[in-house]
């Protein structure tokens, strides 16, 4: 899998919801390793762009000529699902939200990411399986509690069983939509430093997330959006800027300065 | 995920199906009957009754996994009175409709209603809550239509219609019985080579989406399935509620809910609760009969109401 550094391309990307149009020709590109903040304001596009990568919204018909997704140069949308969920996960609020009608346990849970890669019939006992789940679980920390019942974790707990799921999914394209936005301090420290992790064995990954300073901390690079288009792509200290945080948050009076420890830009909130 | 002791919960389901099958042949209405008359009645209706029982009870826990909803299940979801209403109107319009003690129309019965509940249950604004009361309102209409169809149409049509409405195995007869065996054999087969699509669509529509799992074709092959499933077991028995809601939920506190696991035992469980169902009503009112529905429905409505308020999943779909 060498064969371009470009992990991920999307060009003239298009989306409706009925008349309302919530992506408008966004394009941009993901490296290998690289981490990328996706940002911008509630309704800018964020969910809707991971969701049509995903292939969990289908592309629209007629499919617009000039609009693609390549993964690797090959047309993700004109794949089979299980071409694409071997190398692209997504974990999104709906894992976290759902009620959970039936009992499935953590470590159950975490199997079912292999969906898409368990062919035969006896997988489920499969020694091979079992220490792929074991492992991603180990890696998110969540080990401990892969026999509690998934309605009975609490969020931020959830989310990191979701984030194993990825793992244990096999993609090395991981798509986190506000993945991490219930965890404890702790546990986002945990997390950041094994996407950081993740990051330096060629996984790609791309965090949607509210908290900017969050954000900022683990991403080297950022992309900005506002009203379905995009604002903004490259370095985060470049893009996180108080003339672009202007733009999206019109009135709020962001100031940016480095952070004295990371270096990595943050915002503060103007003085009362 | 602890296979061995699922292996004893398999063990002692199967052994349980067994003792209930032997005294269905022992236990009857007369005592002492030749082996010869066991073998020509009670025979075809125990073999029946476990057919149905698997069925019903794997059509269940497939429905539940496909609409997310833990109340599903082919009689709440009208998919039952579908196939009741194609088999009445079958049988009264020709000699066709009735092969071996079964009813082939109740196969377009359950499609067509499967089909409407298919079609709403795609709009998106279509929650859990909405769904079930589709069902309700399609099982209502299925029945009244029975009802009057055979009064209009049948001689003696108000016995018809308890046999179809409540559930009855007393047409069996041992071609029809072990057709309908096979056939359920070969669906249950069939539904368990889905269980990667059941399993994922436990995380929802998107989740099971973002596994790699085709959800508008799995659908559309599962409810295939499950009607197929829903009309032999109609067309041998008629209608018998709440088997295919409760056996699978105590299939997935013993294995858990992952369908490899879940579905060949919910299949043993399922056909050991119908014979025994059908034991009771044979017995329990010598020498006449309970309709088998009833006894189904003595034991699933208490509960039915243990799952609802327990889980408390309506409240929690309307707020989402």
């Amino acid at each position: 899998m060498s064969q371009s550094p470009q992990r991920l391309r999307v060009r003239k990307l298009n989306h409706c919801y009925r008349d309302t149009s919530v992506l408008k020709d966004v394009s941009f590109e993901l490296k290998t390793g690289e981490i990328l903040a996706l940002l911008g304001p509630n309704g800018s596009g964020k969910s809707t762009l991971l969701k049509r990568v995903a292939g969990i919204l289908p592309a629209p018909r007629p499919h617009g000529q000039s609009q693609s997704i390549l993964y690797y140069g090959l047309d993700v949308e004109a794949k089979p699902h299980s071409w694409r969920a071997s190398r692209i996960a997504y974990v999104g609020p709906e894992f976290i939200s759902a009620p959970y009608s039936f009992p499935l346990t953590a470590e159950e849970a975490v199997f079912l990411g292999r969906s898409s890669l368990n062919r035969g019939i006896f997988s489920l006992g499969s020694r091979a399986v079992h220490l792929a789940v074991a492992d991603a679980m180990r890696r998110c920390g969540c080990w401990e509690w892969r026999a509690r019942d998934l309605a009975s974790l609490s969020g931020g707990e959830r989310q990191l069983v979701g984030l194993a799921r990825a793992i244990a999914q096999g993609a090395s394209l991981l798509l986190l939509d506000e993945a991490l936005s219930k965890m404890d301090l702790n546990h986002q420290v945990r997390v950041g430093q094994l996407l950081k992790d993740l990051a330096a064995q060629d996984y790609s990954i791309v965090l949607v997330s509210h908290d900017l300073n969050l954000a900022s901390e683990w991403a080297e690079s950022a992309l900005l959006m506002n009203q379905g288009r995009v604002v903004a792509q490259g370095a985060i200290s470049d893009v996180l800027t108080e003339a672009h945080l202007a733009e999206l948050y019109p009135g709020c009076g962001f100031q940016v300065r480095p952070s004295p420890v990371s270096g990595a830009p943050k915002i503060y909130f103007p003085q009362k | 995920m602890a296979i061995v002791s699922r292996r004893k919960i398999y063990a002692l389901a199967l052994i349980a199906c067994g003792v209930s099958f032997a005294l269905a042949l022992r236990l009857g209405a007369v005592s002492n009957l030749t082996w010869n008359e066991i073998v020509q009645l009670r025979l075809p209706r125990a073999v029946l009754a476990g057919a149905v029982g698997m069925g019903l009870a794997v059509a269940g826990a497939a429905l539940q996994a496909l609409f997310a909803n833990p109340l599903c299940e082919p009689y709440t979801l009208g998919i039952s009175s579908g196939a009741a209403l194609g088999s009445v109107i079958g049988i009264s319009l020709g000699s066709w409709g009735l092969v071996w003690g079964l009813a082939p129309p109740a196969f377009l019965g359950a499609l067509v209603f499967a089909g409407v509940l298919y079609f709403f249950a795609l709009r998106p604004s279509f929650g859990n809550v909405s769904l079930l009361l589709m069902g309700v309102l399609l099982g209502f209409f299925g029945t009244s239509l029975v009802t009057v169809w055979l009064a209009l149409s049948d001689t003696n049509g108000l016995q018809s219609v308890m046999s179809w409405l409540w559930g009855d195995f007393s047409r069996a007869r041992i071609h029809g019985a072990v057709l309908a065996l096979v056939l359920n054999l070969g669906l249950t087969f069939l539904i368990i080579l889905r269980w990667r699509e059941l399993d994922a669509l436990l995380t929802g529509e998107e989740g099971a989406a973002s596994l790699g799992i085709d959800v508008p074709a799995a659908r559309r092959g599962l409810i295939l399935l499950t009607s197929l499933v829903i009309g032999v077991c109609v067309s041998g028995a008629g209608m018998i509620g709440f088997v295919g809601l409760l056996v699978p939920h105590w299939c997935r506190r013993w294995v858990g809910s992952l369908h490899l696991a879940l579905l060949p035992l919910a299949a043993i469980v399922g056909a050991t609760v119908m014979i025994v169902a059908d034991m009771v009503a044979r017995v329990v009112a010598r020498p006449n009969e309970l309709p088998v529905g009833v006894v189904t429905a003595l034991i699933g409505v208490p509960a039915f109401w243990l799952i609802l308020f327990k889980r408390n999943l309506p409240m929690q779909e309307q707020v989402r």
